[in-house]
């Protein structure tokens, strides 16, 4: 036994004081028969006792802002803190979002499609079984009426090349102010021409058309005014046939 | 029909023995503060430095304790936070330092210099073996703390941990050993 190297941790093990009895006196007894292990293992013990006894010289003052107590204040502070700026982000965030949610719905609001207005005054005025217009052509002059109410605006458009005859005026109100409807007549066919002020922020239509169900509206501005012309869609020649003659260039 | 209510029974000493350190009391740090102090101070050499590092591990180990208590010795479980601490403040500074160096391009090695020059007038020779060196003798001799608590806290098998051991014992038994001679050649000079 006493022959059998011993290896790191016995070694150690013995030198800091922590083999059992039995362990010990194996270890003194190869010790004994080995001087130059020996005399390294007691040169290990010297240097433990000199460390420790310098660390018994060490001292630092007090440091009251070490206490636990005092720590686990400062702890607490400092979660609070933290709590009230998350509190603080997250408020911030709400009131962002429902900014941005209450602009995003006044934005769809805003996009509205051009003409929505002349579309729903056919749908109701354009029918056959409509409320008794303002005024009939029979009954006096379309252009004269409607220059009462619309200075300097574009002329009625000349359908007749299409058949389309106009037979009836109404007055409107939008938002920005009031708006005319002319109705034409092809034998019991419509078309209505829709004058109106410019839309909110003073919004003048590029040309273009769009279609919207069984309808179609041509649109362009022009002389400080938005117009329509509006045609069943289903109306070939109502739809094509009228629109060149009025459009300005 | 009346049932007995049955009553919970308390055993205090089962209690006892089922939560043995369910929150880590201020006497338990107060008792333990001298301690780290001592072995913060150790690492870092400045008592402000160390008394920084002190406060660092009480806020981790408070906080952590509710989530990541320790399994066994508190006390190892205390020193293991502060080391690790220590080491991450150890490697910010060396990447400040490097930082500061790639601006100014100054001489990156300036501390080290003078850390020598710390160790050689130090008093002791211990300081002058490397910093693992010392923290493990540290921790074994003056701490007493278990050969597989060190394992833990310096992440290395036990095996490792032995080796390592010997080797800086047998280190520092060479520093005491040869000062004797380094002090009649100073003579000498």
């Amino acid at each position: 036994m006493s022959n059998r190297p011993i290896d790191d941790l016995v070694r150690n093990a013995f030198v800091d004081g922590q083999l059992d009895p039995v362990q010990r006196q194996e270890v003194q007894a190869y010790l004994q028969a080995h001087p130059e292990q020996a005399r390294e293992l007691a040169a290990w013990q010297r240097d433990a006792q000199r460390l420790r006894a310098m660390a018994g010289q060490d001292s630092l003052p007090p440091n009251p802002a070490l206490d636990p107590a005092a720590v686990r204040a400062r702890l607490r502070t400092r979660s609070r803190r933290r709590l009230a700026m998350a509190a603080s982000l997250a408020m911030a965030v709400a009131i962002g979002g429902v900014t941005g949610w209450s602009a995003r719905d006044m934005a769809a609001a805003n996009r509205v499609p051009p003409m929505q207005d002349a579309m729903q005054a056919y749908r109701m005025f354009a029918a056959a079984d409509a409320p008794r217009p303002d005024l009939r052509a029979d009954a006096g002059d379309l252009q004269a009426w409607l220059d009462g109410y619309f200075a300097r605006a574009h002329r009625l458009p000349d359908l007749s090349a299409s058949g389309f005859k106009p037979v009836a005026g109404r007055l409107l109100a939008t938002d920005q102010g009031p708006a005319a409807l002319v109705i034409y007549d092809n034998a019991g066919q419509r078309a209505t021409f829709y004058i109106r002020p410019p839309g909110p922020g003073n919004q003048f239509l590029p040309q273009g058309s769009r279609r919207d169900g069984d309808l179609l509206a041509r649109y362009w501005s022009g002389q400080g005014y938005n117009y329509a012309l509006v045609t069943s869609g289903n109306d070939a020649s109502g739809a094509s046939a009228p629109v060149p003659d009025v459009v300005p260039s | 029909m009346i049932r007995p209510v049955r009553m919970p029974i308390h055993d205090p000493v089962s209690i006892d023995d089922a939560r043995p350190a369910d929150e880590l009391s201020d006497a338990v740090l107060r008792q333990m503060l001298p301690r780290l102090r001592r072995f913060a101070l150790r690492l870092t050499r400045d008592p402000a430095q160390a008394d920084d590092l002190v406060q660092s591990t009480l806020e981790r180990a408070l906080t952590r304790w509710p989530g990541r208590r320790p399994q066994g010795d508190v006390r190892a479980w205390l020193f293991t936070i502060l080391y690790r601490q220590f080491l991450d403040a150890q490697r910010r500074t060396r990447r400040y330092a490097r930082l500061l160096d790639w601006f100014a391009g100054a001489d990156a090695a300036a501390p080290s210099v003078e850390r020598e020059a710390i160790a050689r007038s130090s008093l002791d020779v211990f300081e002058r073996l490397p910093e693992a060196q010392r923290t493990l003798l540290w921790l074994v001799c003056v701490e007493g703390l278990s050969y597989k608590a060190v394992a833990d806290l310096f992440d290395v098998p036990l095996g490792t941990v032995m080796s390592r051991l010997s080797r800086a014992r047998s280190a520092l038994r060479d520093l005491h050993e040869g000062q004797a001679g380094e002090v009649h050649l100073r003579i000498l000079k």
